[in-house]
């Protein structure tokens, strides 16, 4: 069976900046012994970590004891519930004083004596991912080690980064897209990335500055949105990277002339992984990451990613252009993405008539869903005696934040067309109207 | 009709118009959480007030600021962080 160790980087290079502290690889595996020694017998272990060093500590710890690592995007409590519960998660890692549904361990980096570099198989999972699915419910998928380190090493080829790479990611680590590029890539690409969380412009700004050059920001749409509005200044860039969502031409054009530095997109998913990239002022054409696989046809896409084990369906329309590159021709109908997260609308939807005191209900995107970074979900309800403020109250402890509908439109009857479909021309024109 | 200005009714506005929020300022309880229960917002709503407080206010909000949950606390204690970083 083969096996990769948990990292091709040379012990002396510095793979996170943690504070003013760099760590080097050979620090790193010693702390991961360290807590690895510490761990309960079974996992898996559901990692919450916010501080991205931690995050990797927790993950190779577990990896290196044989347990697999939960990941979840989405923190709020019935979403973690749901997961821990659904895949027997043991315990969980976490710095934070959140309230959790397994026992918390709270790991931290002690630099503990020298410590091998342990081999994993290839074939282990390593980590579960999670997106909505249809029903709504948490949908689980495996990552198995040899594709963790295959996409490690391919983003870091495709993106130029190097030993000496300062990465900053504004993305959590639980996320995948966030998990791929700021943890699993200092591990087998390069790069050394930042620990700290940052959300708003300044911090960014500032994180990136106490950073050696050269600088990669990792980021989405929204913030480099707020990046170019707040006017904060920002030190010399060697590049950005933004995913989770189309990156606008026009709004590349200004961060690329505000930063000097290019602007390229990821396009993946939760269950491939990234698999194609592309500079955003060079046109609307993906190349694909090596070693993918794409098929497109009436049915859709689907990708066959080295690693997985089976194709991967993807939830957008493909088209292939010239030289083996393809561009995005919109989602397939009921899968919308917002603020990195995706749902079904036919899951929301559901459990918005399930809510009692509903009749009828439907939730609908706007048109500008996929081209404005801040566009909203919009909801008619038909709910006799209930307020707009109610639905959303109890959609609250079922839905993610991004996804509750702004605005609700009550009605008495949603509105149908000559053939007795939803009219969703309708349900819009009256959101609009709020 | 007596329009009595205030800040914190500015600040509403601000929040109001950022977020193509449903309701009116005065609707806002100046006590209500503004995040999860009361008003509901979420992360992609604090950085757009983020942003609308910084070109307004010319100042940015930082998420290492220690108190940062209690500004975001509700409309009052974010009011009473504006009134003492504003620069505009």
């Amino acid at each position: 069976m083969t096996s990769l160790p948990l990292t091709a980087r040379a012990p002396e290079e510095v793979i996170f900046h943690r504070g003013a502290v760099s760590v080097t690889t050979a620090r790193f595996l010693a702390e991961v012994a360290d807590l690895a020694a510490r761990l309960p017998a079974e996992g898996p272990v559901l990692n919450f970590c916010a501080d991205r060093y931690l995050a990797l500590v927790a993950f190779a710890a577990a990896l290196s004891r044989g347990q697999v690592t939960l990941l979840s995007a989405d923190r709020s409590a019935p979403r973690l519930a749901d997961i821990a519960r659904g895949h027997g998660a043991r315990y969980a890692l976490s710095d934070t004083d959140a309230a959790l549904p397994v026992p918390v361990l709270r790991p931290d980096a002690t630099p503990g004596d020298a410590a091998p570099n342990p081999l994993i198989p290839a074939a282990a999972v390593a980590a579960i991912g999670f997106t909505s699915g249809s029903t709504g419910e948490p949908q689980a998928h495996a990552k198995p080690w040899g594709a963790l380190v295959a996409g490690a090493r391919g983003a870091a080829e495709r993106f130029g980064v190097t030993a000496g790479t300062s990465v900053l990611g504004t993305v959590p680590a639980q996320h995948m897209y966030g998990f791929e590029t700021t943890l699993m890539m200092p591990l087998h690409g390069g790069g050394a990335a930042h620990a700290g969380t940052v959300f708003y412009p300044s911090d960014i700004a500032e994180a990136l500055a106490a950073l050696p050059p050269p600088r990669l920001l990792v980021t989405t749409p929204l913030q480099i949105r707020a990046l170019l509005g707040s006017g904060v200044a920002m030190p010399a860039l060697a590049g950005v990277i933004s995913a989770t969502a189309p990156l606008a031409p026009e709004m590349a054009a200004e961060a690329e002339a505000a930063w000097g530095a290019p602007m390229r997109e990821i396009y993946g998913a939760t269950e491939a992984g990234s698999i194609a990239s592309r500079r955003t002022l060079d046109g609307e054409a993906w190349s694909p990451y090596p070693g993918m696989r794409f098929e497109i046809d009436a049915d859709g896409a689907r990708v066959t990613v080295p690693g997985l084990p089976a194709p991967v369906p993807l939830s957008d329309r493909l088209v292939w252009v010239a030289d083996g590159r393809f561009r995005l021709d919109g989602r397939l109908a009921d899968m919308v993405k917002l603020a990195g997260k995706r749902a079904s609308l036919a899951g929301l939807t559901r459990i918005l008539t399930g809510i009692e005191g509903v009749q009828d209900g439907v939730f609908v995107a706007p048109d500008d869903l996929d081209g404005n970074p801040r566009a909203r979900l919009a909801a008619a309800v038909v709910a006799p005696g209930m307020s707009a403020s109610a639905v959303v109250a109890a959609l609250r402890s079922k839905v993610e934040p991004a996804f509750l509908p702004r605005p609700v439109v009550m009605l008495p009857a949603l509105p149908r067309d000559a053939v007795g479909k939803i009219s969703r021309g309708a349900i819009l024109a009256l959101a609009g109207k709020r | 009709m007596t329009t009595t200005f205030s800040l914190e009714a500015e600040v509403a506005s601000l929040i109001v118009e950022a977020l193509h929020l449903e309701i009116t300022a005065d609707e806002i309880d100046p006590e209500a959480p503004l995040f999860g229960e009361g008003l509901g917002l979420d992360s992609i709503d604090a950085l757009e007030i983020a942003l609308a407080v910084s070109r307004r206010y010319g100042f940015q909000l930082r998420s290492d600021d220690e108190r940062n949950h209690r500004i975001f606390a509700s409309l009052r204690t974010l009011t009473a962080h504006i009134e003492k970083h504003r620069t505009g």
